[in-house]
């Protein structure tokens, strides 16, 4: 035996190989690749048996036996294009135009009885070559589009197509060249059918341990990445990344349903980058069949095995599932689906994969419902918290003004009567006289807050002329130093609560004024930006800590760098702007820089119907 | 800011007076004195002014000061026959003044004031000698006070 003998004999037995692993498959899970696999191996494997088995019965296989081998392999093209389609898309007219060029193979071949000239056989082989380069690249291209395994399991089939091709075409041009260069080509040819042989083997019928290979590494990836799901911020987040780490895992497309009990449903979000849901009761389909059941359903035509989604299914081109449930303990959290996009590149060991991933969402899951649980409860503790610190500070800052007032009145009371003669302490009375106004204030803040709990901050709105109150309030707030700076131009009005829109701006305002220096202008902006109206307050002042700005809108929250013996305040003044904002259906935000000054803008749709729609 | 001291006597033994009168050291202590002298401290400036008024009518030496850390320099230097205390106060808190006040001045007796809630907790706390809630009537300060008017040392 020659060593071309010997390549020749392993790419044949390596064809006949495959074919009895396909075969087997087609037995047990009959879909239409595997059957299409089954008859273009069976093709080859048949070919080869003919050419093997003949010369043990005669010198020459009988004539109708090479006939039916000629015409069957005419057909390989046709059935290798069949192919493709189970796993991409080809276009009709390529499926019709190969048929006709099959049977006019078929026909060259029978008129010509395997004495065809030249050119015929020729134009035989270009045309062989030309479908199996056609489907090489049509299953890269399937492969760009796939992941994981499905991509290196298209890759490989495509691999070996285009090996098949360039063999032929070696296979085809020892007829165009000498005696001498003929045994070389022919070695080649043989070479490449060898590899090609392997590709398809690789790819179509991937053995387990190739098929372990090539998901290994997006396993690996998924589960590092598997440790710090829990504590991403939202439950969505957390089913997406498990969806994709599935997907990429086995290839396939992968969705999850969370079961949700006050609807009865498993709730699936949509591919992305939709945010909305589709229920599926459990029952129905691959994935609420599976949560039934609680076991893992492994379907290879699901418009056959669940006949209400046919529609569903054919939509999406879904050509495969698996689905297994999530659970954790007695506690059924879902289902995992995996979908073929196309083709049934599922094998039955991908439902080991598919529970594993199932097993890992529902640690997953299980985790995030722990860690959600906690931040309830901790939530629970601050609101407590909060609540009585609000108290406590509240008690606090009114018995403050309230010791001066008591104390100062009953020393000037002793006073007078000691020596009724005494002259007025006028120091003392005014005393009495800010810490009253101070006490005032304070619980008109309080009881701000007390509504804007309630919702109940506005009373009846009327039109507003924004332009006109923050000139009236300039001008009360001014002192006479031109400090406020106005930049006005037209009257903007919109429909609001006038005392909450003035005591918004004056509050603003007095912010601007207090914490800046008192020769720094403050520059307030009035005007209308579409259906909104807009104001921004400008100071050069001493400015906000950008550590502290995304605090300042909340109750009893001063900016740290705000001396609180010079700057009186619970801290409750911002808190009521929002609130007074946002029950307008406006919102207020900040910048500002340390030192520099800081910038308020409201922003205040100018009717609330506008905004309604 | 300054140590303000305050009444009719204005200057005498301040550290704000004028300059060439002699300031007494804390080792002269308050007992030698006519006046006894009380360290007023609170945040408030209304309030403190008031207690100010309110003390010195009725003969103290009031030293008033707005902050911990002037507060801690005061009861060192002036040696008072005992300290009014508020207790929450930016920067340096009443705590840590009573801390330091243990360390420097040893056997000056606190009062603490304050509007909290919990004023008698926050007293043993620092284990005051007394303590006045916030608001409280004119009496009930004079009452807790005098009892410190005989000098630097406890009261039993």
């Amino acid at each position: 035996m020659t060593a071309l003998d010997l390549l020749n004999v392993t790419a044949q037995a390596a064809y006949v190989v495959t074919f009895v692993l396909v075969g087997v498959k087609t037995v047990r899970h009959p879909t239409p690749a595997h059957r299409d696999m089954t008859l273009f191996f069976g093709v080859m494997a048949l070919a080869i048996l003919a050419q093997r088995i003949a010369p043990f019965f005669s010198t020459l296989p009988p004539a109708w036996v090479t006939g039916a081998v000629v015409v069957l392999l005419m057909a390989m093209p046709y059935v290798l294009l069949r192919l493709v389609a189970d796993f991409s898309v080809v276009r009709p007219w390529l499926m019709r135009t190969v048929e006709v060029l099959v049977v006019a193979a078929v026909v060259a071949e029978v008129a010509f009885a395997g004495d065809a000239p030249a050119g015929v056989l020729l134009a035989m082989v270009a045309y062989f070559a030309a479908v199996f380069v056609y489907c090489g690249t049509a299953f890269m291209s399937g492969a760009r589009r796939g992941q994981g395994i499905t991509r290196r399991r298209l890759e490989a089939v495509s691999i070996g197509s285009i090996f098949i091709g360039v063999a032929i075409l070696l296979a085809g041009s020892e007829l165009l060249v000498g005696e001498i260069a003929a045994p070389i080509l022919n070695a080649m040819a043989q070479l490449f059918f060898l590899a090609s042989a392997l590709a398809y083997y690789a790819g179509f019928a991937p053995p387990t341990f190739l098929r372990r290979a090539w998901q290994a590494p997006e396993i690996d990836a998924f589960l590092t990445r598997a440790a710090e799901l829990p504590r991403r911020p939202t439950t969505s987040e957390i089913v997406r990344e498990l969806e994709r780490g599935a997907a990429s895992a086995t290839g396939a497309a992968a969705t999850i349903g969370l079961w949700d009990e006050d609807r009865g449903a498993l709730r699936f979000l949509r591919a992305e980058p939709s945010t909305e849901y589709v229920d599926v009761r459990p029952g129905e389909l691959a994935g609420g069949r599976a949560f039934a059941s609680q076991h893992i359903e492994f379907s290879a035509d699901p418009q056959r095995d669940h006949p209400e989604g046919r529609e569903v299914y054919r939509a999406t081109g879904v050509g495969a599932t698996i689905a297994a449930p999530i659970t954790s303990g007695d506690r059924r959290l879902g289902v995992l689906c995996l979908f073929a996009a196309r083709s049934p590149l599922f094998a039955v060991s991908d439902t080991e994969l598919a529970k594993l991933f199932a097993d890992q969402a529902a640690t997953i899951l299980e985790a995030r419902v722990l860690i959600d649980h906690a931040a309830r409860v901790r939530a629970q503790e601050e609101a407590t918290r909060l609540k009585e610190d609000f108290l406590s500070a509240a008690a606090h800052d009114l018995r403050t003004p309230l010791t001066t007032l008591l104390a100062q009145a009953q020393f000037l009371e002793r006073r007078a009567r000691r020596d009724p003669s005494a002259p007025a302490d006028l120091k003392g009375l005014e005393r009495i006289a800010r810490e009253a106004e101070r006490l005032r204030s304070l619980v008109a803040d309080l009881l701000d807050v007390a509504r804007l709990e309630q919702r109940r901050l506005l009373g009846e709105r009327e039109p507003v002329d924004l332009a006109a109150i923050v000139g009236k309030i300039a001008d009360r707030r001014d002192d006479g130093r031109a400090r406020v700076r106005l930049e006005v131009r037209s009257p903007v009005v919109g429909t609001y609560d006038r005392q909450r829109i003035e005591q918004l701006l004056e509050n603003l305002l007095e912010n601007a004024l207090k914490y800046s220096e008192t020769s720094a202008p403050v520059t307030v902006e009035v005007w209308q930006d579409a259906d909104a109206a807009r104001i921004s307050v400008r100071d050069q002042g001493i400015g906000i800590p950008a550590s502290d700005l995304p605090r300042i809108f909340e109750r009893f929250t001063r900016a740290s760098n705000v001396d609180d013996r010079r700057f009186h305040g619970m801290g409750l003044g911002l808190y009521i702007c929002r609130g007074i904002a946002e029950e307008h259906g406006g919102r207020i935000w900040a910048e500002s820089e340390v030192g520099k000054g800081s910038a308020f803008h409201v922003e205040l749709p100018l009717s609330m119907e506008r905004r309604a729609n | 800011m300054g140590v303000m001291v305050v009444g009719v006597w204005a200057g005498e033994g301040g550290r704000a007076g004028p300059p060439g009168r002699p300031s007494p050291s804390g080792s002269l202590g308050a007992g030698r004195r006519d006046r006894p002298r009380v360290l007023v401290v609170d945040d408030d400036p209304a309030i403190l002014a008031t207690v100010q008024d309110i003390l010195a009518a009725e003969g103290w030496e009031v030293v008033a000061v707005e902050t911990g850390v002037e507060a801690v320099a005061s009861i060192r230097d002036q040696r008072p026959a005992v300290m009014l205390l508020d207790m929450r106060m930016p920067g340096m808190d009443g705590w840590a003044v009573a801390r330091a006040a243990r360390e420097q001045a040893p056997g000056v007796p606190i009062v603490v004031m304050t509007a909290a809630e919990n004023a008698a907790a926050w007293a043993a706390e620092v284990a005051a000698e007394a303590y006045v809630a916030k608001p409280f009537m004119l009496d009930d300060l004079l009452r807790v006070v005098d009892r410190f008017r005989t000098g630097g040392g406890r009261p039993n």
